[in-house]
């Protein structure tokens, strides 16, 4: 309690004190400190591959169990030139994609409109808990019986791992907002869809932007576990193969270009989230 | 339904009677609350008018129900007994022409003011361009020129409730129903915005319903002063004001001879006990 007041304290002696230091300055300022962070993560991170590497330069069954950065690297330049790098990040990401997008605008749709009637709301919430608690990694074999060992059963896979979280969090957005606003807007003669129009989809776009970053995570799992049950290409492929041949590093080379793909889609939604709401970023 | 109501209302607002008719009758209102399958009367029996061009304060304890009178008179909530009528016609849903402001300001954070301000109108399906320019013509009326394009969350409390005010009187409502609308401003925004409500509303002839525990708010600003009992509410007094001077000077009613004598009788209504 003192504690905060305290913070809140200093923090507005900084505002006080920064309101006299001109723009330029304060912009160099926080470029310095975001470069601070950066230049920190990446010590971190040499450090950690530092180790490694020397952990397992001298230790023929340390290198085995555990890979070596200097063998990843290695094997990810060896992906790169048979070009198998490209085209399992592509298939993976192209799984991932679809199905992140299928997910959203599925459970997005649905998740909003239960907003029109508390109804139906009232009578889906068990399902969509029920549903929604069943591991997707169960449902494997029979999505693949359904729908074949190609593009589509990865796709169901992801699509269906996001599906419930993106109709959960974009439902919460929705009956989150502020009664009086919803009064409000009936005062000025608003309509039952003019005031979903016009207050509850935009209102709701914080939620559903914090669902996208959530989701990106679960479709690329979905994608991925959806290539470990049966599959001729893919990161999981990849990955799935490489472990089973006990090519650690290989296992690992994978990994990293699995993580770029989150990474990169991560940042595709970020951007878009800025691009969409431009009141967000202004503080 | 509702369509159907308010068609009859504004029928009856553009009559040529229209000015001979009360705006809003309010007769023997009654309204309670299920608590725990135990019933707890909010309003007890309430009787008001609201004339033409009057200004109307509605003063009372904390928690005496104000808000839950609004929301009656606005057709949000639905009277337990006693009518409402506005124009002469007991409707059901919302009133038209009616504007209503609360203490928050209730603007939407991804419309910049002046699309906020456009709201009702956009709602109203008024011409984009003719809804565009009242809303910045109304915006300047407020002192806001030039903070037309900011976001909410870029103006101050001061400026976000104009905004709101402007959203309210852009829609040319001939009633208004104030929430304590300028409870959370320091005391020169106060008195700025009181005065340009007074001048809005009583330059455009219409009648304004305001709901405050700020006593001098109520009587610099109102023709009439309702106090109200305690739950289960009641009017426990009425006053007319009468300052005997130009009604839109917030500093000049706190001047005049009387606006002492009127706060404190309110104050001994109010019947408020220290404890």
């Amino acid at each position: 309690m003192t504690a905060d007041a305290e913070s809140g304290m200093s923090r507005a002696t900084d505002l006080a004190e920064r309101k006299l230091v001109p723009a330029a300055v304060r912009r160099r300022q926080r470029l310095r400190s975001v470069a601070i962070v950066l230049a920190t993560q990446a010590a971190l991170l040499a450090l950690l591959l530092g180790f490694w590497d020397y952990m397992t330069a001298n230790n023929k069954q340390a290198a085995f169990m555990f890979g070596s950065p200097s063998a990843i690297a290695g094997f990810l330049y060896q992906m790169i030139k048979d070009g198998s790098l490209w085209r399992d990040s592509y298939v993976t990401g192209l799984e991932t994609l679809l199905g992140f997008l299928v997910g959203n605008l599925i459970g997005t749709i649905i998740g909003l409109s239960l907003w029109y009637s508390r109804f139906v709301s009232r009578v889906v919430e068990p399902f969509v808990i029920a549903l929604g608690s069943i591991p997707i990694i169960a449902l494997a074999p029979i999505i693949i019986i359904w729908f074949g060992t190609g593009l589509i059963s990865k796709v169901a896979m992801s699509t269906l791992s996001v599906v419930i979280v993106a109709l959960v969090t974009s439902y919460k957005g929705a009956v989150g907002v502020d009664t009086d606003q919803i009064n409000l807007m009936r005062t000025l003669g608003a309509s039952k869809f003019q005031i979903f129009r016009k207050l509850v989809v935009p209102a709701s776009l914080i939620d559903i932007f914090a669902g996208l970053k959530l989701t990106v995570g679960f479709a690329l799992i979905g994608a991925i576990v959806g290539e470990f049950m049966s599959s001729s290409e893919g990161l999981g492929h990849a990955i799935f193969k490489a472990g089973s041949l006990y090519i650690i590093p290989k296992v690992f080379a994978a990994l990293v270009a699995t993580i770029v793909l989150a990474l990169l889609l991560t940042s595709v939604v970020g951007r878009i989230e800025r691009l969409l709401m431009p009141w967000r970023r202004i503080h | 339904m509702k369509g159907e109501a308010s068609h009859t209302t504004r029928a009856s607002i553009a009559g040529p009677n229209a000015d001979r008719v009360i705006p809003l009758v309010v007769d023997h209102v009654a309204k309670s609350y299920d608590v725990d399958d135990r019933v707890v009367p909010v309003i007890g029996d309430l009787s008001l008018t609201l004339d033409n061009g009057q200004i109307v304060s509605i003063v009372g304890p904390s928690g005496c129900g104000k808000t839950t009178l609004l929301n009656t008179l606005c057709g949000l909530l639905a009277p337990d007994a006693g009518r409402i009528s506005w124009y002469g016609q007991a409707i059901t849903g919302q009133p038209q022409n009616v504007g209503y402001m609360l203490q928050k300001d209730l603007l939407l954070p991804w419309r910049t003011a002046h699309r906020n301000v456009m709201l009702g109108l956009e709602i109203r399906g008024i011409a984009a361009n003719e809804a565009h320019d009242r809303s910045r013509a109304m915006l300047d009326r407020l002192g806001l020129h030039g903070f037309a394009d900011h976001y909410p969350s870029t103006l101050s409390g001061g400026m976000r409730q104009r905004v709101a005010l402007a959203r309210t009187l852009v829609n040319e409502p001939a009633v208004l129903l104030l929430d304590e609308p300028f409870a959370s401003l320091d005391f020169q925004n106060k008195l700025l915005i009181e005065s340009d409500t007074a001048k809005l509303v009583r330059e455009g002839g219409r009648s304004l319903l305001l709901i405050t525990h700020d006593i001098e708010e109520a009587v610099s600003l109102a023709d009439r002063v309702i106090v109200l009992s305690k739950r289960p509410t009641q009017v426990k007094a009425i006053y007319d004001i009468e300052l005997g001077i130009e009604r839109t000077d917030m500093m000049a009613a706190r001047d005049s001879r009387d606006f002492s004598k009127y706060v404190r009788q309110i104050w001994a209504d109010l019947d408020v006990v220290l404890q």
